[in-house]
This record gives C-alpha cells, structure tokens and sequence, in this order.
C-alpha cells in the first residue's frame, strides 16, 4: 500500500499523535524487555533485539479472567475484551507477528475464542525489521525472514535519521494517516529492501524441514530423545517464552464470595501437565515431554493445520538454562534412523 | 586446570564399570558462553566431555531429579551408582543432599573437580555481545582468557566470574571419591557485603525493589527445578488440594512462590546460584538466599553442605545457640 517514512526524533511525537489507540512498545525493567502500554512515549526506545517475553501476552495474557461469579449464585458476569477498543502493538518484530497468524489457526478452529479474537480484531500491528538477527534467529527455515510482512499492517524499517513504513493493509494505512507520516521517495523505499536482503544474509542459522513433519512420528520410541531429556529441567521457559505456544490451564479463584474462573499459561513440560486423575501418567518422563514439545510444533500442528508452529525466534535456544537447543534436536532427528526405534 | 583428556580417561574407567548406571558432567553447548550439562551412559560418549570456565551448571542438580518409570513385575529395579562430577560449589550440594539423606553415599561415585571460577554469560554477553560461536575460556589466579570463536580476549576475573566465584571459600570439593586435578589454593572470602549493602535500603524501598522484581515472575519453575535442595517429588507450588499457592501470576500470588521456595531453603542452600543463573527474566533471587544464608550463620552458627557428617539444621538442636533473637 503506502510508503511513508519518520525522522527518528520523531519517534515520541508519532506515539503521542496516536491518541485513540492503546499503545504497546517495547519497555525495560533492569535488562529485562517486555511489551507495556506506553505511558510516557518520550521513554520509548526501538533500539532493542527482542523482548524476553513474547507479545503473545497481549492477545492472550498469562493470567485472563473469563468470568466473575458470586458463590451461591448461577450468575456469571463475562469478561470478553471489547473488540471496538483500539490497540497497537507498536514495534512489534517480523518473528512475532508471523506467530498470531499461527495461532489464529487453533484458537479459531473447532470453537471461536472470543476472548482471544477480539483482542486480535481489535489490534494493530505495527512492525520492525531487524537489521541485525540476533546468533540463535533461524526465521527464514519456517517461512519468515528479519522484513517479513506476514502477519503484520505495517512494516518500519530503521534507516538511521529515519524510519521508513511501509504500510500493508487498511489498519496499517489507518496508522499512517493517525500518525500523520510523510510520504517517503523511492530511495527510501529501495535502502529499505536493500537493509532487508543484507539481514537475511546475517541469519546464521537454518534447518532445513523438509520431511520433518513426516518423520518425527515414526521417531516416537527412539533412544534419541534422551540425549536432550537428560538434562532437562522440566521447566516452563521454552514453552512460556515460546510466541506459539499456547495452552493453558483453567482454575476457579475465590476471595470470600466472590469468584473468577482464570485461564493461565499451562506448559506440557510440567509434569503435572498430563497427569490423569487417577495418578496414571502418559508422560511420566521429560523424555515424552520433550518429545511432545517438539513434535507437536513440527508435525502434530502442521498434521492439523499445515503450518509449522514456530517462527525461529530463537527464544527457547537463548534462555534454556541447560542449553537444549531446537535446531540440534532437529538436526538429530533427520539422522536418526526410524528402524532403530524400539517397539517398547 | 584439569587435563581434558585425563578427565575423559577417568569417565571412561568410570562409566565401563558395572556398577555405574550414568555420569552428569559438562560437554560444549551449541553456542555461547555457556557449557551444557552432559549426562552420558556409554563410555563411547566420554570424548564430548569437557572441563574449563564455561562449566557453570552444577550437575548435583540432576541426580535427584531423574524420573524413573515404575519398574515392570518381576523386575528388579536399577540400583547401580550414578557418578557425577563437582567443582567445589557443586560439592556442597552433594554434601547437603547427603546430609538429608536423598540417597546414600554408596549411590553415587564423586569425581571431584578443584576449580578457579566460571563466567558469568551475562557479564560475558555485555562485554562481547550475544555469540552464535561455542566459547572455551581458561581461568587463572588473574585473568579469564576466552576463545571466542577463534578470536582471544582476555578479561581481569572481577569483570566476568560469577559472583559467588568472587566470594568463594570453597574451591575445592568437600566430597569427593577422585580428583581430578591438583588442589587449588582459596583467593577469597565472604563478608557478606552484598546483604550489608541491600539492608540499607528503607523497608518502603525494598518492598517496592520486590515489587518490581517479582511482578516479572512468570513462574517457569526454573530457579525451583534446577535447585539441587528442590528434590520434592511433588511440589508444595504445584499442589492442588489443597492448593496453597494459585497458579495465576499477579504479585501476590507471585510473592508467595518466592517467598516460599526461599523459606524452604533456610539452612539448606549451598549457594551455587543456579537459580538466579537460569532466570529469563533476571530475578535477583540470590538476594534473598544470601540474606537467609547470613542469618543462619549468625543465630545458629550453621553452614549448610560442608559436612557430609552433619545433623540438618531445623533436624538437630543444639544447647549453645545464641538465641539472641528469642525475646
């Protein structure tokens, strides 16, 4: 659609022209980077790798209430977003973007789920490209790239004095006129594609998925598994950090008479996860756990859905603490010979 | 330092034998600053094993983690050793679980490894950046040298040990059955400055700095999981009935986690910091360790992990205690 660009001091003028929407920008605590709802945009800086904490949160936030209730009352209050409410998530990386559009295809499946949809309506995304991919990025092996449009309404691109948007669909151009952007000239537009094709030449890992989907099923019993279950921790940062996954738990709160039913993040690699009422558990081990992560982003979810569930962030190789690396179990996989699978 | 080929000779004697099942030692990650836990079965696996700076991990962590399924009818069940290697820090938590009886001595075969300091990834990553290439880095009584890729730098230890490295009185494993490498002599002392320096703040100050803190919980379990202390098989955060802590994260709910683990902790954590390590969100959950560490030490002049002879402290009483803080 449109090409516009910003000068970089610019940047808190453009936020601040942004009035009737919610905006959400990338925010420090100590070292730490997470989306938050901008309250000062002169605070506001796009100089940053990735958040530690996926923007998955704002569409669906680690702890939501569903509804409210009154013990002893068969009422309920529902606690479904307002869809008509405007949102922006403003700096958003190509990565994460491509990771709603993901997840749009299971929380729109069988059942609509308003809470997640109508945040998701509701939202503008408004991207930056990566110049510079960090070590563990592997975007381009599952259908991204550090200037991927998929997914987003507009793109920005940091061209040092400047910013240059290009804008995608309807809300990104709705974007552009609220911010009240200039137009940009075809050199723009052209250090832009040339800043795009340098990053995808930066990414220094890749796999290659070809047959993964296909295979990973028929590796079900192999001793493989066990090279990176091991050392596994059983804890919840792969998947919690993780922008696709998406499971949760649902629990009942109650303070005196009054109730919540709450869904939060759930992990299939707490134990707990799969443990049955009757105390048989499935998993028993964090072998069948890892299996489980991995198989279901790389073949049960493309099985379903025909898209790999994950976006090569890079995320879970960063922050696992005992260096369980994706890519490696990947690698090992396509090694690994089928026959070789016990038939336990 | 330890000689590499030394240390994988003795995994291979030890893994060939009968009588050991695995051996937790360290192997070179795919990226990074950081070596990774290895655990290996086969002595064909114990070429990928490796000592230097980058062992950070504490591999006590995982003997007392390992799930095994139930053992079929008729089965015997694999009672055989698991040998694990230690730097002194690690030591303390084999000593502490052998103080509280996790298992038996007899268990496990302790290939003692005397040590200079590890790196710090995060101090690494602000000094060089983020690394797609797989670091060695060799410690001595002055400076950390780090192969980066190919590329040597070399730092003064105060810029990129581990702080508990900076501060550490135990260089040397406390438990050992061989060692590997010559003993190294102590460089340091704790005065416990750090928890002089936090207790100055005003109680408005620190309830706002664990605030801050805490909100940015997502309750992974990663500081939990990878404590070598945190060896309930069920966990008191993930109990249900009844459920004493809520699985929704809000600071309450958050505090309670935090709170809880470090209690559990009083009198039993050997500081290896592991927990504060594994952090994606940089909680500085050592703070509060150090602190309990320090009152331990002061009203019951007990030192949690030295001793492998020891009662537990809330198990034992001990007429001489000060009980300056009994009204």
């Amino acid at each position: 659609m449109g090409d516009y660009k910003f000068a970089r001091d610019k940047l808190a003028d453009v936020l601040t022209s942004l009035k009737e929407y919610q905006v959400f920008a990338p925010a420090a605590v100590g070292d730490v980077l997470r989306f938050k709802e901008v309250t000062d945009p002169a605070n506001v800086s796009l100089d940053y790798d990735n958040t530690t904490v996926p923007p998955k949160e704002l569409m669906f936030p680690q702890t939501e209430t569903l509804f409210k209730y009154r013990l002893g009352s068969t009422e309920v209050e529902p606690s479904v977003p307002d869809a008509s409410k405007k949102r922006m998530v403003f700096g958003i990386r190509p990565c994460d973007a491509h990771a709603y559009s993901i997840v749009d295809n299971l929380y729109g499946w069988d059942f609509a789920d308003p809470y997640y949809q109508k945040r998701r309506e509701g939202t503008t995304l408004v991207g930056l490209a990566c110049a510079e991919p960090c070590a563990n990025c592997f975007c381009p092996s599952v259908g991204g790239g550090p200037a991927s449009e998929k997914g987003l309404d507009a793109l920005m691109f940091d061209l040092g004095d400047a910013y240059y948007v290009n804008s995608l669909t309807d809300k990104g151009e709705e974007f552009a006129k609220a911010a009240g952007l200039e137009a940009a000239g075809d050199a723009d537009a052209k250090a832009a594609a040339k800043q795009g094709e340098d990053a995808l030449k930066k990414v220094a890992r890749s796999i290659d998925t070809a047959g993964i989907p296909e295979k990973l099923p028929s590796l079900y019993d192999h001793p493989f598994w066990e090279q990176f279950s091991d050392r596994c921790l059983g804890c919840g940062i792969c998947t919690f950090l993780c922008p696709t996954c998406h499971c949760f738990d649902i629990q009942d709160e109650a303070e005196a008479f009054d109730a919540r039913r709450a869904r939060m993040w759930d992990t299939c690699m707490f134990s707990e996860y799969s443990l049955h009422t009757s105390g048989h558990n499935p998993r028993p081990t964090r072998k069948e756990r890892t299996r489980n992560r991995i198989s279901h982003k790389y073949s049960y979810f493309p099985e379903k859905f025909d898209v790999i569930a994950c976006v090569g962030c890079g995320r879970c190789i960063n922050h696992c603490p005992v260096n369980i690396d994706i890519l490696d179990i990947l690698d090992k996989s396509k090694q690994a010979e089928a026959k070789e699978a016990k038939t336990a | 330092m330890v000689d590499e080929k030394k240390l994988q000779e003795k995994a291979r004697e030890t893994l060939i034998r009968d009588d050991v099942r695995r051996l937790i030692g360290w192997k070179r990650g795919t990226y990074g600053f950081e070596a990774a836990p290895a655990v290996v079965t086969d002595a064909s696996q114990a070429e990928q094993l490796i000592f230097d700076a980058t062992c950070v991990a504490n591999p006590a962590s995982f003997i007392a983690i390992e799930e095994k399924k139930p053992v079929p009818r008729g089965a015997e069940p694999d009672t055989r050793k698991v040998a694990v290697m230690v730097k002194g820090c690690d030591s303390r938590a084999v000593v502490q679980q052998l103080v509280e009886k996790a298992y038996a001595r007899e268990d496990v075969v302790v290939l003692g490894i005397p040590c200079l300091g590890v790196v710090d990834r995060r101090k690494a990553e602000k000094l060089f950046g983020q690394t797609g290439a797989q670091v060695s880095a060799k410690v001595d009584k002055e400076k950390v040298a780090l192969d980066i890729g190919g590329d040597v730098k070399t730092v003064d230890r105060s810029n990129i040990l581990m702080d508990k490295c900076l501060r550490c009185r135990y260089p040397n494993p406390l438990v050992s059955d061989f060692l590997l490498g010559e003993e190294v002599e102590k460089w340091a002392d704790d005065d416990f400055a750090d928890v002089d320096e936090f207790e100055k703040m005003s109680p408005e100050d620190k309830w706002k700095h664990w605030d801050e803190q805490f909100s940015k919980c997502i309750r992974c379990y990663s500081c939990r999981n990878v404590c070598p202390m945190c060896y309930c098989v069920e966990c008191v955060v993930s109990k249900l009935r009844p459920q004493w802590t809520r699985r929704s994260t809000d600071i309450s709910e958050n505090t309670v986690y935090h709170v809880q683990r470090a209690w559990h902790l009083a009198g039993r954590c050997i500081e290896c910091m592991e927990c504060q390590r594994v952090c994606p969100v940089d909680i500085p959950i050592m703070t509060l360790n150090r602190k309990m560490t320090r009152d331990v030490k002061e009203m019951f002049e007990y030192e949690p992990g030295v001793d492998v002879e020891a009662e537990p402290m809330l198990a034992c009483y001990n007429p001489q205690d000060p009980e300056e803080y009994i009204m």
